[in-house]
Formats: structure tokens, C-alpha cells, sequence
């Protein structure tokens, strides 16, 4: 059987066509495929993670500085533990916060948000606290969960929180702290041992209770007097 | 003529067949294959998927708590009886998310890709190498052919097919010149598509169930909520900026729509606007409108003595408490009262409770209104202290009735929005008045009318005394606190402001990365439908020797395919067609 030349649009033959076209497609096509997703996974893992600090640290934990951890002490967000320390922005733009330049004072860390209604409900609380106990070296620490300065600055002037307030952008201290949800406060001792965890809401003195009396002093009175007598 | 064509392999041997099929992997893959049992699977998911949409499904908030799961059984109890136990053990009324339903759908999805992956190396030799010689035979058996006892001109053939679109091969032999035509050769991968677009669309609800997040947020106008927990580091936060609704004059929505701002790691990344049917888009999350609330009241008490702020909320009045609508006149008829009156008090004679209001009207006459609480339609006029001849009248709805130089009208018992929010701050003096809580209600709103609020300002254009609204306080004091917006009274050292009327947006954030499958996958079957009915594959092959002329075709698909080949012969120049 002799086949003809003419075989327009049929393969009759059924041969291969090979060369460049194919080397591009069997290998160029893949590499350039692969090389595409490494990259976009690299950008991913190393992308810049926005401002750093003053000491070129990013802003979320970092180390405690060895000075501070006496030799055997466990750092972990938990009570009887030395509190992780971190930087952080400052609600005060163009200020930052270290947790460890607070060792020797008694410090609360209290995690809020200014959509927190809870954070909202107990934050009177926290204000009469330090305005009453800052002269005896008490230290609160407000660590704003993920919010920006044109949400979380009204909310501070507006309800007199004159104490330092931080900003966790990314949330990376409230996972290092193994927040579970908000408000939760942290109380620290001058040896910057964690004495005590809350989570929800302080309820302010004689509320919760139809008694008389019951309470003469809120639970957030007690446990600051905790590490304020320490 | 020589034989051409390729042998077929020879067909297995019914028991060496039977032999094969008890390898499992060799019996699943024949199992898979196999068109009919692909069929039997699509038939049971279709009448399945049919039984889930007749019967009802569990809702979201049912499913897995078992309390409401208990309840909204017991409430399927009145529809099915006995059967309900059944169905439910059956996951009937789970269907969509049962595990057998799940299994149903690999086995469809593995059948499917099972039978596409066998039939994709055929496909492709026929579309790559396609057979271009048949058995002579073939001509006088084929389903469509034609035959003319006549030579006709290979070339006017070849150029007419060529018009048409065939690429045409030709071979000579013995004297006979063979033609195999083929067009729309790559129309064959069409049915290849289809079954493609099913793999995927199920692959879809499978990513759907998997991967799919979504989130309800209930905003107030001026607040902000986060969509992920606490500490997520993709955390974004959803600022409502304005809620707006339009409604018809007979109160029907027209339009909901909210402005809306959208921060991630606390700057503002996006400004945009959502509806219903128009999401707002961020990141490969869709923040659509899903409701609507027009009653809140935005609140703020500040500690006089240090000016802090301790509480500030907008609450939303979710309750309704009725208030008698009364339209009082003097004797000149001029209007000296006309709008829902807002129950401030309780009073009580003898055994009846009633809710009771004071009325200052615009001469300084002061009148009292009571309205029983039993749900008696009666309303209770009279002056206070007033001597015998002060007015007095008791009044059904609708009625009017003169006393005292003075007319009153029940027009009508409305209500207005209220609420006793919880944790509401209370002068620290249990002074007199203060009751251990506070009842909040709004007058002078508009909802539901072609006036209500447009974005942050309320239109009071429609409001019963053409006044902005009016939040009355109870509790707090002896008398109630009426407050408009920007107002404050202070009590005890607190200072209670109103900061006016607000309005809630229901907001969905969700995210379905099935999106882009289901696109595809609705792509696909277009495309393969497309290719199935508009560029259907032709082929043609033909056997011309100098006193007669054959041709038979493939054409799945069409009509009538023989009259096209007479037609072809006939345009090619035969005389004497013999067409099957």
C-alpha cells in the first residue's frame, strides 16, 4: 500500500512529533510551573511582616534576656511559670513596650478589644485600679487584640485608660500567651512570675450577688493585692 | 482489496473472563468501568439527592447539639410519626452530610474518573491516529453509506470535502483509490468533558464541605467585630460604617445595603459597600448583607467625677411595648397632643395593673393615661388632681369622647421598640425610682415606611410628631428620662447620654474555594455540550474504482447521514446512487 502525499488534517502515519516544542513541554513547562509555586511559597514564609522594633526585633514575643531567667525557671504562659516576654507597638505612636523592663514591679496584662463587650463591660475596673494603685508601682499592661490606633485611640481617651497600652497587630502574643478568647488577664509578680490567669470578665465589687456584703472586694481587688504584696 | 485495518484482539473466553474478574483489583476496575453500573450510581445519587431535597434537612444550629436536635425531631414528629425515628436513623433528615451519601459520592467520583481514564487512550488513538482504512466490507454493512454504480471525480470529491471542512486522506491501490475524511476530529474529547464536569462538581461540594468558612456577624453602625477568633493571624476586622434600608410605602423592602470598612493587622485595607446579591470582596471572602435591624439605641454613661467613660453600648431594642396612640384637642380643636404615648410608669387600683404615663400638654394641663395590662383594650384618661370637673374619660380603640373642654381620641395601640439591657449601669443611690434595672424605650422612630432612617441620619419626615426620636429611660430615678439624641441627664454622678438612633447590619463573611471548580466545572459541560451538538465528529471514508463508487460514514449523532453521502455523490457527479 503506497500512501499519498495528501493528507491534509489526518495523521495517516500516527508519527510522533517531536523537538523543541516537545523538550519545552515534557521539562520547561513543569520547572517554570514548579518554580512558580516554590516562589509563591517563599513569599509566603518570608514576606515582610510589617515594622519591626527599635531593637530589630519584630514586634510579638521574643526571648527573655538571660539576665532574667535564674538558672532551671520555666517561660510559658501559665501560673507558676516566668511570663513570656514580648515587644510590642505602643498605643502612644512611635513608642514600644518590652514586658521585661516592667521585672521588679507587679504587672496585669489584660487582653481586650474594643468590640469586646466583656472587655468593654470590666475596663471602668481596670481604670479605678490604677488610678488608685500606679503611685504603689502597680504596672497594667493593655494588650489590644489586632485593632488599629484609629479604633483603639478614642476607645482609650474615651474611657481614661491612662495606663500603657499595647497593640498585638497579628495576634502573635495572644498565641504565646494560648488566649482562648477575651478578656483574659494575666497577673504578674516582681520576680515576673505569673501568679494568676482570669479569663472573662471582672465583675465589679458586690455585683453577682444579691447578698449584702457578700463581697467587699472584687476579684480583681484580690489578686492584685496578690502580687502587689508579694 | 487488501485488509487494511487493524485486527481486533480476540475476545476473551467467558470463563477465562469470569477467572480475571475474581482478582479484586481486575473486578473493581471492571466494576468501575463498566457504563451501566456508572448509570445505577448517577440514578441512586439522583433519587437520593431528590428524597434530601422533599424531606427537611436539620439546620445549621441543630446540628450537633443535641438538645435541639431532640426538639426539631419533635417537631418533625407532627409531619412524619412514626417514621421520623426511621428517617432519622437513616440520616434521612441529615442527608447531605451523612457519611453513606459521602461514601456514594467517592464511589460516583472514582466510577466516573474510573471510566474516563479507560476510555481516554481509545479516544485520543482515534483523534490522534484514526483509522483511515476500513474492511470493504465495511461499505456494504456500514449504518450510513451510499453507492453508485459509476466512477466519480476523487478530485471534485476531495476538494468538496475539503470545502466542508474534512481533512481528507487518499491512498491508491489495485487500481481502487481509497479516501478517509475526518472532521471535527477533536469533537470526541466532548463526552470526555462532560464526565470531567461531573468528577469536578463533585470534587466542588467535597472542597465546599472541607474547606468552606462562614461567619455571621451582627454589626451596630459605628462598631467594629472581628471575623476570625482571637489570635488568628490572618485576622480581619469589619467596621460598620452605615446601614441603610429603603422600603415601600406599604413597608416592603426595597434595598438594604451597608458601607462598610475592613482592617487587617489594624490598618484599613478596604472600603466598600455590600448588599444581599452584591457582596463586598476581600482577600477570597464575600461579605454579604443578610439582615437588617433599624431599633438601636446608642448609650453612654460617664463618671461625672473623673469623666471617664464606664459604659458605652448600642443596644438594640428587640422587644415591643405598647403605646397607645391618643389624640387630644381643646375646645377650638386645636391639636394639643397626637402621637403614641410612651408608658413610663405602673399603677395599679384595686386588683388591675396598669401601665401609666403623665402628658404635659401645650396649654400646661397635665393629663394621666393608664392602660390595663390584661391586654383590656380600655385606656384610662383623667387629670390628676384636678377637681370634679377636671376631665375624665375611658376610652375603647377608635373611640373619642369630650370631657372637660378637652376631646380625646384613641386613635390607635402601637408599640414601640424596648429593651431591658443587661448590665446597664444604675445610680449607685437606691434612691427613689430606682427599681435594679433599667427599661429602655424609643418613640418617634420610623421603620418599615418609606421614610425609615437613610443611613445614619433618621428621616423623621414620617415620625408621628415630625420630632427626631426620643429614648425614655426608666429606673434610673424617680420619673423617667427622656432624652433626645446628643441629650444627657445626670443622675447620682452619672451622667446618661443618648447618642441617638442606630441601625444593625446582619453581615455573612464567607469563603468557598469551590468557587473556582464549580466554574470550571460548569465550563466544561458547556464545552462539551457545545462540541456535542454543534461540531459533532464526521468521518467518511469512500472506495472509488472505475465502475463504482462507495461510502460509508460515522456521525453519531446525526439524522440522516446516508442522505448527506447520496448528496455528496450526486455534487461529485454519480448517476445512479444506491443509498441504505
Amino acid at each position: 500500500m503506497s500512501e499519498s502525499a495528501e493528507t491534509a488534517g489526518i495523521n495517516v502515519e500516527g508519527t510522533p512529533r517531536r523537538g523543541r516544542r516537545g523538550f519545552a513541554r515534557r521539562f520547561l513547562y513543569p520547572l517554570l510551573v514548579i518554580a512558580a509555586i516554590a516562589a509563591a511559597i517563599w513569599w509566603l514564609e518570608y514576606r515582610d511582616d510589617g515594622p519591626t522594633s527599635s531593637t530589630g526585633e519584630e514586634y510579638g514575643p521574643v526571648s527573655l534576656p538571660t539576665e532574667l531567667v535564674p538558672a532551671g525557671a520555666n517561660v510559658a504562659a501559665e501560673e507558676g511559670a516566668l511570663a513570656p516576654d514580648f515587644i510590642l507597638e505602643s498605643l502612644d505612636e512611635g513608642d514600644e513596650l518590652r514586658l521585661s523592663d516592667f521585672r521588679g514591679s507587679p504587672v496585669v496584662i489584660n487582653f481586650w478589644a474594643t468590640w469586646c463587650k466583656p472587655c468593654r463591660k470590666e475596663m471602668p475596673q481596670f481604670v479605678q485600679a490604677y488610678d488608685e494603685l500606679k503611685d504603689e508601682g502597680l504596672v497594667i499592661i493593655a494588650i489590644n487584640q489586632q485593632e488599629g490606633r484609629g479604633i483603639a485611640q478614642p476607645f482609650a481617651e474615651d474611657f481614661g485608660m491612662d495606663f500603657p497600652i499595647a497593640i498585638d497587630r497579628d495576634g502573635d502574643v495572644a498565641d504565646r500567651y494560648r488566649l482562648l478568647g477575651l478578656p483574659t488577664t494575666y497577673f504578674i509578680g516582681r520576680d515576673g512570675v505569673i501568679r494568676s490567669v482570669f479569663t472573662g470578665p471582672f465583675e465589679a465589687e458586690g455585683e453577682g450577688t444579691n447578698v449584702q456584703g457578700a463581697i467587699d472586694e472584687s476579684e480583681l481587688d484580690r489578686r492584685i493585692a496578690e502580687i502587689m504584696n508579694d | 482489496m487488501a485488509e487494511a485495518s487493524k485486527r481486533l484482539p480476540e475476545a476473551t473466553p467467558g470463563w477465562s473472563r469470569t477467572l480475571s474478574l475474581l482478582n479484586p483489583l481486575r473486578g473493581a476496575w471492571w466494576l468501575f468501568t463498566n457504563v451501566r453500573f456508572a448509570i445505577f450510581l448517577l440514578a441512586v445519587l439522583s433519587a437520593v439527592s431528590l428524597v434530601g431535597v422533599l424531606l427537611p434537612q436539620k439546620p445549621l444550629p441543630v446540628r450537633g447539639d443535641v438538645v435541639a436536635e431532640t426538639d426539631w425531631l419533635a417537631v418533625q414528629e407532627g409531619r412524619f410519626g412514626f417514621l421520623t425515628g426511621p428517617l432519622d436513623a437513616l440520616e434521612l433528615f441529615n442527608l447531605f452530610h451523612a457519611g453513606w451519601f459521602a461514601v456514594l459520592l467517592v464511589i460516583t467520583v472514582v466510577s466516573t474518573a474510573a471510566y474516563l481514564v479507560s476510555r481516554l487512550p481509545g479516544v485520543w488513538r482515534g483523534i490522534t491516529q484514526p483509522r483511515v482504512r476500513v474492511p470493504d466490507r465495511y461499505f456494504e454493512m456500514a449504518p450510513n453509506r451510499a453507492t453508485a454504480a459509476a466512477a466519480i471525480d476523487v478530485a471534485r470529491i476531495e476538494s468538496m470535502l475539503r470545502a466542508a471542512r474534512y481533512g481528507v486522506g487518499r491512498s491508491d491501490e489495485d487500481g481502487a483509490t481509497y479516501l478517509f475524511a475526518d472532521r471535527f476530529q477533536w469533537a470526541a474529547l466532548g463526552t470526555l468533558f462532560t464526565h470531567a464536569a461531573i468528577i469536578i462538581f463533585i470534587l466542588s461540594a467535597v472542597v465546599s464541605r472541607a474547606d468552606s468558612f462562614s461567619s455571621p456577624l451582627f454589626l451596630a453602625e459605628g462598631s467594629t467585630l472581628p471575623v476570625f477568633p482571637v489570635s488568628n493571624p490572618d485576622q480581619i476586622q469589619v467596621e460598620l460604617l452605615d446601614s441603610i434600608a429603603r422600603f415601600s410605602p406599604d413597608g416592603i423592602p426595597l434595598d438594604y445595603r451597608s458601607e462598610m470598612v475592613i482592617y487587617r493587622r489594624g490598618d484599613e485595607v478596604k472600603r466598600c459597600e455590600s448588599t444581599v446579591n452584591s457582596p463586598c470582596s476581600y482577600d477570597g471572602y464575600r461579605l454579604y448583607q443578610t439582615a437588617y435591624f433599624g431599633f438601636g439605641a446608642a448609650v453612654q454613661v460617664t463618671d461625672t467625677a473623673t469623666g471617664n467613660v464606664i459604659y458605652r453600648e448600642t443596644l438594640p431594642l428587640s422587644e415591643r411595648t405598647d403605646a397607645p396612640h391618643l389624640r387630644i384637642a381643646d375646645s377650638d380643636a386645636n391639636l394639643l397632643f397626637d402621637q403614641p404615648v410612651v408608658m413610663t410608669d405602673a399603677a395599679r387600683a384595686g386588683e388591675q395593673a396598669y401601665s401609666a404615663a403623665l402628658l404635659a400638654l401645650s396649654n400646661g394641663r397635665v393629663i394621666t393615661v393608664w392602660l390595663p395590662l390584661d391586654g383590656d383594650d380600655t385606656l384610662l384618661v383623667f387629670e390628676p388632681e384636678a377637681n370634679a370637673d377636671g376631665a375624665t374619660a375611658t376610652l375603647t380603640l377608635g373611640e373619642t369622647a369630650d370631657s372637660a373642654g378637652l376631646t380625646f381620641t384613641y386613635a390607635s395601640l402601637e408599640s414601640v421598640p424596648s429593651l431591658v439591657p443587661p448590665d446597664f449601669p444604675l445610680p449607685e443611690r437606691a434612691g427613689e425610682g430606682v427599681t435594679g434595672e433599667a427599661f429602655l424605650q424609643m418613640s418617634n422612630v420610623v421603620y418599615g415606611t418609606g421614610t425609615t432612617s437613610e443611613g445614619t441620619t433618621l428621616d423623621t419626615a414620617g415620625s408621628p410628631a415630625g420630632a427626631p426620636p426620643v429614648l425614655t429611660m426608666i429606673g434610673l430615678r424617680e420619673g423617667a428620662v427622656q432624652l433626645a439624641p446628643g441629650e444627657s441627664a445626670e443622675i447620682d454622678g452619672l451622667e446618661y447620654r443618648f447618642l441617638g438612633q442606630r441601625e444593625f447590619s446582619g453581615i455573612n463573611v464567607r469563603r468557598d474555594r469551590s468557587d473556582l471548580l464549580v466554574w470550571t466545572g460548569a465550563a466544561l459541560i458547556v464545552a462539551g455540550l457545545v462540541i456535542t451538538f454543534w461540531v459533532p465528529r464526521r468521518r467518511l471514508w469512500a472506495k472509488i474504482t472505475p465502475t463504482r463508487t462507495w461510502l460509508a460514514g460515522q456521525a453519531p449523532g446525526h439524522a440522516n447521514y446516508s442522505r448527506e453521502l447520496q448528496r455528496l455523490l450526486d455534487a461529485a457527479g454519480a448517476n445512479n446512487p444506491e443509498t441504505t
